[in-house]
């Protein structure tokens, strides 16, 4: 058996279901934030797949998404838990299920 | 120990790293767990020769992320006490539902195109040549607007957090005088 | 099998493991020695070979005391607390020496066995050793926390998180001084960085290469929780922080942990700012170059001893606002004065433009720092003693 394209792919598309997983399930919103970020990660692991296997790996393309990506989670995980302080400041809760003010009642 | 064992093994570490983390209920074991994720990943980048980006996840998501989360749980939850850790998780049944249709929508198109795929072989990469230094050259030269925009967004982000991280902070103190 | 390249890789590790541990023996007694020599005692003199069962020991200067101190930890009970995470309360002080001990590899010591034609072990000489090495010594950040907050105990999670703020804040002077080095030398792999210092072209003879090296040298001293930024185990505040609740070889492996990764990053900094391998004579007798790194990292040692023994330990909003306030606008400005420097030596190769360019990249940089200062300084209020006159 030899590693080929479907087995990163696969993987990836576990990680990712993971990632929504926890981020449909559970109602604290520190999880949600970090299964958003697994399945940024699964995103990243097929975009390196995908360079690794492609026609012309000599581009980069695939290391130089990941590098924004990376970056881009990194400014989002920042904003991310920023807020989730200042939500717990306000409503002494991080239960994404109690910040329901604008809802009808 | 080829390359096949040594994709099996950290595919299972960042399965099993993955599902503890989104399903643990201790916080701080999920964070942990999470890493753990991260790390094996970071071990996946370097099995396809993406060294640099391996790095990369290890310098930011372990490093840097992992902290700030544990920073984020530290202010956030009570500190001692392990009940106050525990948070319930409601809906995972319609979430896992949703988590498996999601999956199979994803799977469908890849099993149809293995037979394209798999005879996909990897090319011989020059392990001499530097990829760091050819990732730097390629950052500078087509991807400069992306790299500018990047920081920019980084800055932002960075004022932006402070900003609403401290935002609240008057208005506490404001509580407390009263 | 490959034999040949398993006996490689044990060349080429087991001189690490054996020279850096046994480094952190003689470390310890030295320690002990000139801090009791600095607070005007004599210290460990006591230990050392015993002759006869019965008394009559070959003292040595007390060099047996890391041998005993080995032996008592060994031998000590294992505690670990009631309510404590023990999964994670075993795993902190492994998780500590790991990284560790595994960025040694990263240092370009070249072990004279090492330099063959055929030898296959060029995988250390990693072409972004030095980012693999922020990378890694990152890590540790998380074995302290896990100690401190496993151990269930306020004082531990209280020094846990004292060392996660310390160690973030203190991460990016120590990263952005190491920068002007990478970018002046065009690489991030130690071996080249070694290569551009040689014949006495070291970086830190350079203004930028002095600032660089003396922030680096202070955020690492915070980076390897050392006096006088040894807040997260205050024992006058916090008992001993992350590891109050650690008792014989777990602590023992902290305390090695710690030694290990003052060696590492005492051998960073010989690296990029004090030439590496070069010294008097190496061009003749390639060897020396290891005696020469390991003896630069031996007087690195020698300085943090020192500044254990001199310097007073720092308040928590002092050591932040150091990092933050002075040490990070210090660095960046280092950065761009050395992107000039080298632009103004590249434009014309006269030894007085370079002079010149010497003279004044020191001025701007002393400047700098004073104003930092002055202005730091200008926003703290006189201190007023509420009990004392």
């Amino acid at each position: 058996m030899t590693l080929a394209l479907h087995h990163y792919l696969i993987l990836a598309a576990v990680l990712f279901c993971i990632g929504l997983l926890g981020a449909f399930s559970r109602r604290n919103a520190v999880v949600v934030l970090f299964s958003v970020e697994i399945m940024l990660n699964a995103a990243n692991l097929n975009f390196i797949a995908f360079w690794r296997f492609g026609t012309n790996p000599e581009l980069l393309h695939g290391p130089l998404f990941t590098l924004f990506t990376i970056a881009v989670a990194a400014a989002e995980v920042a904003v991310g838990l920023a807020l989730v302080i200042a939500v717990y400041r306000h409503f002494r809760s991080v239960d994404l299920e109690s910040l329901d003010t604008l809802k009808e009642e | 120990m080829n390359e096949v064992t040594a994709f099996w093994i950290l595919a299972a570490i960042s399965v099993i790293g993955a599902l503890v983390a989104v399903r643990k209920r201790n916080l701080v074991h999920g964070v942990f767990a999470l890493l753990v994720f991260f790390a094996g990943l970071a071990g996946l980048f370097l099995l396809l020769l993406a060294e640099f980006i391996a790095v990369v996840q290890i310098l930011v998501y372990a490093g840097a992320v992992g902290i700030l989360i544990l920073f984020a749980i530290m202010l956030t939850d009570r500190v001692t006490g392990k009940d106050a850790f525990r948070v319930t998780s409601r809906g995972s049944f319609w979430g896992a539902i949703i988590a498996l249709a999601v999956f199979l929508v994803i799977l469908l198109p890849t099993i149809r195109e293995i037979p394209l795929i798999e005879n996909a072989t990897p090319k011989d990469m020059i392990v001499e040549q530097s990829s760091v230094k050819e990732l730097g050259t390629k950052l500078i030269e087509p991807y400069i607007v992306t790299i500018e925009v990047l920081a920019l967004l980084l800055t932002a982000a960075l004022i932006g957090a402070v900003t609403a991280a401290q935002g609240g902070r008057a208005s506490e103190k404001g509580e407390n005088t009263e | 099998m490959n034999w040949e390249l398993i006996g490689d890789i044990l060349l080429a590790t087991v001189p690490l493991l054996v020279i850096f541990p046994s480094m952190f023996a003689l470390t310890t007694w030295v320690e002990r020695k000139a801090l009791a020599r600095i607070q005007n005692r004599i210290g460990p003199n006591k230990v050392g070979v015993p002759l006869t069962p019965y008394g009559g020991n070959l003292s040595l200067f007390g060099l047996g005391q890391p041998a005993a101190d080995g032996i008592k930890m060994l031998f000590k009970e294992n505690i670990v607390p009631t309510g404590a995470d023990r999964l994670f309360h075993l795993l902190a002080p492994i998780l500590s020496l790991i990284p560790a001990m595994l960025v040694l590899c990263f240092l370009p010591l070249e072990f004279p066995w090492l330099n063959g034609e055929q030898n296959s072990v060029k995988a250390f000489m990693l072409d972004g050793a030095v980012i693999f090495f922020f990378a890694i010594t990152g890590l540790n950040t998380l074995a302290v926390f896990m100690a401190g907050w496993a151990s269930r105990n306020k004082y531990s999670l209280l020094g846990g998180m004292r060392a996660i703020a310390q160690m973030v804040s203190y991460e990016i002077p120590l990263v952005l001084s190491a920068v002007v080095v990478v970018m002046i030398v065009g690489s991030l792999n130690a071996a080249e960085i070694a290569e551009a210092q040689a014949g006495w072209n070291w970086y830190v003879f350079q203004p930028w290469g002095l600032a660089a090296f003396v922030i680096f040298f202070i955020a690492a001293l915070a980076e390897t929780n050392r006096s006088p930024f040894d807040l997260p185990e205050a024992e006058s505040e916090i008992i001993a922080g992350y590891f109050t609740e650690y008792s014989g070889f777990k602590f023992a492996l902290f305390f090695l942990g710690e030694y290990i990764a003052m060696f590492a990053i005492s051998g960073l900094a010989v690296t990029l700012f004090l030439g590496a391998g070069g010294g008097p004579g190496v061009e003749a007798l390639p060897w020396l170059k290891v005696i020469w790194f390991l003896a630069k990292v031996c007087i690195l040692i020698g300085v943090m001893i020192w500044l254990r023994g001199t310097l007073p330990r720092l308040r928590v909003d002092q050591l932040m606002g150091f990092a933050w306030k002075f040490l990070l606008p210090l660095s960046i400005l280092n950065i761009f004065i050395a992107g000039f420097a080298w632009h103004a030596k590249k434009a014309n190769e006269g030894t007085a433009v370079s002079v010149i360019v010497w003279v004044a990249a020191l001025i701007i940089l002393y400047a700098a720092a004073k104003g930092l200062d002055h202005v730091n300084r200008a926003k703290v209020k006189p201190r007023t003693y509420q009990y004392g006159e």
